[in-house]
């Protein structure tokens, strides 16, 4: 879902938590590169499958979401969203998969390469459009798919049942893995990965948890940069080390008052979606020249699932941002707008995306209420450069912050 | 009856779901209305109720816009459209399954739009071979089955299950065997073939069933079916192919596919033949056999498909009804069929099997291009076989 997209900041600091996170992402994907030209078996995987499962049995993979946000926000992500389009595939379909299966085909992408898979690792707890793009994968490229069904939560909470069906798949994943890379699973070494997935998702916790400060020692999209880490690297020691750099660099500037915003931060608001990849500076100048800092998003929580056990660590993928109902989701939404003090909420109704915006103007509109803030929407895409106007986006952004201000001036 | 007759009524139930639901309250029955693509129907017949299909309806959404974006497909927005604007009044409760992800943003919006009509919610596994999905499954439908006898449905009973299972088991056996009989039969109109599909979401199964073993009775004893010929060509020329997606039973769409010749002598169509594919074995408990019905249900787009099965079901499925072609009529805004679309294309033209594709949508007012495609797609077909 995110990537390091950043020009590199020279010096670099080899101590910063920013220059540790580049760093985790380069080697993730070089070691990918390297595991498949020693000839082991590796895998493409769905940003919320289990990592707990590969990681155990130390397999190496990769993240087509993360490849093509990072496509995207290159500048190719229409290209090969065009290429997707002239095999057959229809623009309406999520670009993230369009991007990737395009992929399949030129093979070659110099704004992010990956070696192709030897399997799939899918996991349909943020769309089951996760599971008809994988689908296609293993048959384009005749290979095994390895697929965890979470169904959607229509409850508040996951129930005993799901995560019964769940744990079977679980344990039936591990099996199917096994079998295809000739791993074999160790209790310990399980254990071991539980702990420092804990262990860095409190870190992230902590870390994003900063933005509560007025003004925020970060600006809240380096978190969409940073997430990269939380998605492809959760359960290694490095990742856990680089977020407690983080919490160490924002507790200092929180004393020292100053903030990766390099603005007057005069409003905070909630950023909702995934960001605009194609158009990343666009979004964010329009946000920073008005001083407006974005400091909740639900990814803060979404990859930072805290767990004590097997159970809980089922019971954490099957809550997953989009696989909640509205009220869950709702809710969970209203604690992040109360706990950092968002005064406003900017929706990113994303083309792409059906869960994630199908049911977003009932929920935002009762957020809204509930919280008392300004709700305003824009359309836009996460990779499909297409579906964004920068002109409406200029116009939704200056209503939000008329809006903001207004309220602060008590009209 | 003669089949004019049997025909002329599933048509008019077909085109006035409304009255069909009005018809079912009046005799004091109690109804359920299900959205796509699967539910437990048997289950819910057994308890007492009307299962009516709700698949949405050809009109303009207006409604609907507060609580969707426009590229969700129109099938869920018109439901919930139909559902602000009180078309669903005197239902028990709404099913909805979480089978795509238009459908789980459905249940959602439901609940918020329509808060007067109670949601029931499916959540089928998609893992279907495991036994996990198979206890997953049956837990969910006790659950349903919980919720139905507070609604005012009777309580749970395995004679009555198997007694619907039954019921459901000949139904589907006709409406295979009344598929086959249409393939011989190029005088039914391809609006025709719709409405007995169609009706089938609408009536009582007990009435169905009795109207479509009297079709096919009909139909099998002579040649000409008593029916006359269609005014614009004869039975020879008319061009067979199959249909496969969702739904197809635009009115328009279908006169143009009449027009243009063709006789569609089967289906893969969610609203039609892949609601009759499977049956529920017998023998065993029934609630099991539910359950067992759903997890060897096959070549679907919203369910997990990972040998693509479909491609190959519908080039068999070509091969065996003697079929020229395949027209994939494709659902704007579906993504499980968008993403079925390429693979099922590629292995048509693999085995030499004409394909065309043709979006449709429930707000669709022109169908020039349609038509166009279709001419030219039987064109092509018919320079083929010379
Ligand atoms: S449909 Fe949404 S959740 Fe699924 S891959 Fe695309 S952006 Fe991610
Ligand atoms: S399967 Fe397709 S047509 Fe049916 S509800 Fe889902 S998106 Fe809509």
């Amino acid at each position: 879902m995110a990537e390091e997209v950043r020009k590199k900041p020279a010096p670099p600091d080899p101590d910063s938590a920013r220059f540790k996170l580049g760093a985790i992402i380069e080697k993730h994907y070089r070691e990918v590169h390297e595991a498949k030209a020693r000839g082991e078996k590796i895998g493409w995987c769905a940003s919320n499958f289990p990592q707990e499962i590969f990681q155990t049995l130390g397999v190496k993979v990769c993240y087509p979401e993360n490849q093509a946000a990072a496509i995207a926000a290159r500048g190719a992500g229409q290209k090969l969203c065009e290429i997707a389009e002239s095999e057959g595939y229809s623009n309406d379909i999520c670009a993230y998969a369009r991007i990737s299966l395009a992929y399949t085909r030129v093979k070659d992408v110099p704004e992010q390469n990956m070696p192709l898979p030897d399997f799939l690792l899918c996991c349909n707890n943020i769309c089951n459009c996760m599971i008809k793009w994988y689908e296609n994968l293993a048959e384009d490229l005749d290979i095994p798919l390895i697929l965890i069904d979470i169904p959607f939560n229509t409850g508040y909470e996951p129930g005993p049942d799901q995560i019964a069906y769940v744990k079977a798949q679980f344990m039936d994943a591990i099996s199917q893995l096994e079998r295809i890379t000739g791993t074999t699973w160790s209790e310990d070494r399980f254990r071991e990965v539980m702990d420092i997935s804990n262990r860095s998702s409190r870190a992230w916790l902590e870390a994003t948890g900063y933005t509560r400060y007025k003004p925020s020692p970060l600006s809240g999209f380096d978190l969409l940069n940073h997430m990269a880490v939380a998605v492809c690297a959760r359960g290694t020691v490095e990742a856990a080390e680089a977020f407690e750099t983080l919490v160490k660099e924002y507790k200092e500037a929180v004393e020292k008052g100053t903030s990766t915003f390099r603005a007057e931060e005069k409003h905070r608001f909630m950023f909702e979606g995934i960001a605009c990849w194609p158009h990343l500076r666009t979004t964010f100048s329009a946000l920073k020249n008005r001083g407006m800092n974005m400091v909740a998003t639900i990814y803060a929580d979404a990859f930072g699932q805290v767990y004590q056990d097997l159970d809980g660590l089922i019971r954490g993928y099957c809550s997953v941002p989009n696989a909640v109902n509205l009220e869950k989701a709702r809710d969970t939404r209203i604690g992040i707008v109360r706990k950092t003090g968002a005064e406003g909420l900017l929706v990113h109704t994303n083309r792409s995306c059906k869960l994630w915006s199908g049911f977003m103007q009932e929920m935002s509109k009762q957020i809204g209420e509930s919280c008392d803030i300004p709700v305003v929407s824009f359309d836009g895409d996460q990779a499909d450069p297409r579906n964004f106007s920068a002109a409406q986006y200029e116009t939704r952004v200056q209503g939000l912050a008329e809006l903001m201000e207004a309220r602060k001036k008590g009209e | 009856m003669t089949n004019q007759e049997i025909l002329s009524v599933l048509a008019e139930a077909a085109g006035n779901p409304k009255k069909q639901l009005h018809h079912h309250l009046s005799q004091g029955r109690k109804v359920v209305a299900l959205a796509p693509v699967y539910a437990p129907e048997e289950l819910i017949h057994s308890q007492g109720f009307v299962p009516m299909g709700a698949w949405g309806a050809d009109l303009e959404l207006q409604e609907a816009k507060a609580f969707f974006p426009a590229f969700i497909c129109s099938i869920t927005q018109s439901i919930v459209e139909l559902g602000i604007r009180g078309a669903y009044e005197g239902i028990h409760a709404m099913v909805i399954p979480t089978l795509c992800d238009s459908l789980k943003v459905l249940t959602q919006n439901w609940k918020h739009a329509v808060p007067s009509i109670p949601l029931i919610v499916t959540s089928y596994p998609q893992n279907r071979g495991i036994p996990a999905a198979q206890d997953y499954l049956k837990s969910g439908f006790v659950q349903i089955s919980e919720k139905l006898e507070e609604l005012g449905g009777t309580p749970f009973s395995e004679e009555a299950l198997a007694k619907s299972i039954d019921l459901y088991n000949r139904h589907r056996k006709a409406m295979r065997e009344l598929s086959s009989t249409l393939g011989k039969h190029p005088r039914i109109s391809a609006r025709q073939r719709s409405d007995i599909f169609k009706s089938a979401h609408f009536m009582r199964k007990e009435d169905h069933l009795e109207l479509v073993e009297g079709l096919i009775e009909g139909l099998s004893d002579q040649e000409s079916g008593g029916l006359p010929h269609r005014k614009e060509d004869g039975p020879a020329s008319r061009t067979r192919v199959i249909t496969t997606g969702i739904l197809a039973d635009h009115p328009r769409l279908l006169n143009i596919l009449d027009e243009t010749g063709f006789h569609l002598v089967a289906d893969d169509l969610a609203h039609e033949s892949r609601q009759y594919r499977t049956d529920a074995p017998t023998g065993g408990a029934p609630l099991d056999a539910l359950v067992e019905r759903f997890c060897k249900q096959q070549h679907c787009s919203v369910l997990f498909d990972p040998g693509k099965g479909r491609a190959s079901y519908l080039a068999d499925l070509a091969t065996r009804e003697n079929a020229r072609g395949v027209i994939y009529f494709m659902t704007k805004f579906c993504d499980p069929e968008e993403f079925d679309l390429v693979p099922v294309k590629r292995n048509c033209d693999a085995a030499g099997i004409p394909f065309l594709s043709i979006e449709v949508d429930r707000q669709m007012s022109n169908f020039s291009q349609a038509r166009t495609a279709l001419e030219t797609f039987k064109e092509m077909i018919e320079q083929r076989r010379m």
